[in-house]
């Protein structure tokens, strides 16, 4: 999908330190044109002040960003064609909601005309024709964040900024922006630097996600390889819910890894590194990955359970599944609704695709 | 609380509105007393002492001078003030307290020390005795008030807003006057009229620093010197009413400011 692309912007090994915490450790990254890429991780693991750096916030203590083709590292914000939608949306209070969006032109020089002209067409854009003569307190949280979008957008940057700005506002109308904002991102071609701790928000949005940890990249990719094929414990746990199996390698062939897991033989893959026969691994394995079968299915891979709970959630049901001899092996897994019926019976088969159990590169 | 220290309470309440309104209700009934002489019984009443004042042209004179005085005072503590609040608010290095206390200082010094002592330092800077003199002398002293207020309400300015104005192109000098500035507008307008009370009111500053141009207050403290007179009743109720007016005035549109922002 970014193959073609051209690159937008490079962090070149940055680094920033606050006294003696490295906030971010000599990240290297590219992005690409038109890219919806998202930073997640938990707080302070360097996201926000890489966006910073990008806005010219903050100056980084090694390494270079550039922006276009061009070194912008010791920029000020005021030069460089990057906006930002910040969390608090920072909207002007003693301006109106045009005013606050002819802003930017109005600095950028453009003649009132123009200037009209873009902010009428941005109201449109945003649905917020109508409110232009409000001041930013008589709008709703929605309305303030399309505002904040609008008066970022304005400039025509060549990267928008966006930090947790859903943050500030309630789970339902977060799900609407969220598609909202996507749309956005793909009717408008913009490059969106988004940085959340929300992994929902993450996977929704995304065209990529980079998984932050202590200021270093912990792995990037699209949605779904984070979520299927993470390649790190921290990974595995921060998005969605996981089975995580710590075993010993026994062997490899050309498809799988086979290892060893309480005297079972589990098959599974590894993404991005080949762990040798006997290193001991975790290995993680997603809830909704879990096949549950009343009689012994035909898949190499699987293995008898005993059911030892049941919590009913509507669309679904999660079942902990004990397998093997000992008991503190624990499978969970959801299954739909309408296959409650089929395992009302205490025992049970499991069974999954090999390519869903994932060996990880590190947690053992 | 019981009943009793209820009505207690109360009581000591309106014993003390009646201390603070008696004195004033005085000074303004006498202003239309048709005698000279100051005191109880009035048989005849009168405005004439107010015609007199505003057919008195060296009252008016006086009144101007006034006000010129407190309007530059005020117009230059707000400039300086909110420099200081600025630059000293956000910063930090080594000794900012005791730079913080030496701001402060002139608004805490006793009035005539500061008067006896400022008019030694205009001789010496050649500054002669008038209202460039006590214009800078209500300057000093008022700058502490401004740089307090102004630094109070930049403390709660959300860094993102000046930000968001450096991010949209703003340097900082253009963050500032737009941005920042209308966010301290309640604040500027507050200390303003504190301001132009403080320099209308006082007395030792101009008395010391003034020269043959009596402001207001030395008038009033002249005209008493021979003789107490109902005129001087006239002159004070206009300027308590028009002090009261924009005290209230500012008082209600920094209320209104503040509101929401």
């Amino acid at each position: 999908m970014t193959g073609q692309r051209d690159t937008i912007v490079h962090l070149d090994k940055i680094t920033k330190r606050f006294g003696k915490t490295v906030a971010v450790d000599r990240l290297d990254m590219e992005i690409m044109a038109g890219e919806f890429v998202t930073f997640l991780g938990p707080s302070g693991c360097g996201k926000s002040t890489t966006l910073r750096m990008l806005g010219g916030f903050e100056t980084p203590d090694e390494g270079r960003i550039v922006l276009a083709g061009e070194d912008v590292t010791g920029r000020p914000p005021n030069r460089r064609d990057v906006n930002m939608v910040f969390q608090d949306y920072a909207l002007f209070p003693h301006m109106t909601v045009s005013q606050n969006i002819a802003f930017g032109l109005e600095l950028k020089g453009k003649t009132r005309a123009e200037i009209d002209r873009r902010t009428g067409e941005l109201l449109d854009f945003l649905q917020l024709s109508g409110f232009g003569d409000r001041t930013p307190e008589q709008l709703s949280g929605g309305q303030r964040q399309r505002v904040a979008l609008a008066r970022a957008l304005a400039p025509d940057p060549k990267l928008l900024l966006l930090d947790e700005p859903l943050g500030a506002l309630d789970a339902k109308l977060r799900a609407q922006v969220q598609v909202e904002l996507k749309e956005i991102q793909k009717r408008t071609g913009k490059t969106f630097f988004f940085v959340t701790h929300d992994q929902d928000e993450a996977l929704t949005m995304s065209d990529r996600i980079v998984v932050m940890n202590a200021g270093r990249v912990e792995q990037a990719g699209t949605p779904e390889d984070l979520y299927f094929r993470p390649v790190s414990r921290f990974v595995a746990e921060f998005i969605g819910e996981t089975n995580l199996l710590r075993g010993t390698v026994r062997g490899a062939d050309a498809d799988a890894i086979v290892i060893d897991w309480n005297g079972m033989e589990l098959r599974g893959c590894a993404t991005g590194h080949r762990p040798a026969p006997g290193e001991p691994v975790m290995a993680s394995l997603r809830l909704e990955s879990v096949q549950c079968h009343a009689e012994r299915p035909a898949a190499a891979n699987a293995i008898p359970g005993r059911i030892v709970s049941r919590l009913f959630k509507g669309s679904r049901t999660a079942l902990d599944i004990r397998v093997g001899e000992r008991d503190d092996a624990l499978i969970k897994a959801y299954v739909d609704g309408a296959d409650r019926e089929s395992l009302s019976q205490e025992q049970l088969w499991i069974s999954w695709d090999e390519k869903r159990l994932n060996v990880l590169k590190d947690g053992a | 609380m019981t009943r009793h220290t209820r009505i207690l309470m109360s009581v000591l309440y309106w014993a003390f509105v009646v201390y603070l309104f008696v004195p004033l209700v005085l000074m303004v009934m006498m202003g239309f007393k048709d005698s000279r002489f100051i005191g109880f019984p009035i048989n005849a009443w009168t405005t004439e002492w107010y015609l007199g004042v505003f057919q008195n042209a060296q009252v008016l004179t006086v009144f101007a001078y006034s006000m010129a005085i407190a309007i530059s005072s005020t117009l230059l503590s707000l400039v300086i003030g909110t420099w200081v609040a600025v630059f000293l608010g956000p910063a930090r290095f080594r000794g900012k307290l005791i730079v913080f206390a030496l701001t402060c200082l002139p608004a805490v010094i006793p009035g005539i020390i500061s008067a006896i002592s400022l008019r030694i330092f205009a001789r010496l800077l050649s500054i002669e005795p008038g209202m460039l003199a006590i214009i800078l002398g209500h300057t000093v002293h008022n700058v502490p008030f401004v740089a307090l207020v102004v630094m109070a309400r930049l403390s709660t300015q959300p860094r993102s807003h000046v930000e968001a104005a450096r991010d949209l192109g703003a340097d900082a000098l253009v963050a500032f006057f737009r941005v920042t500035l209308p966010y301290l507008k309640p604040a500027l307008i507050g200390a303003g009229i504190f301001c132009m009370l403080l320099s209308f009111d006082d007395f030792v500053r101009a008395f010391f620093l003034g020269g043959y141009q009596p402001t207001l207050p030395v008038l009033i403290f002249a005209m008493l010197r021979s003789g107490m007179s109902p005129e001087i009743n006239a002159i004070s109720t206009i300027v308590l009413i028009l002090t009261a007016v924009l005290g209230l005035w500012a008082e209600r549109s920094m209320r209104r400011l503040n509101k929401g922002v």
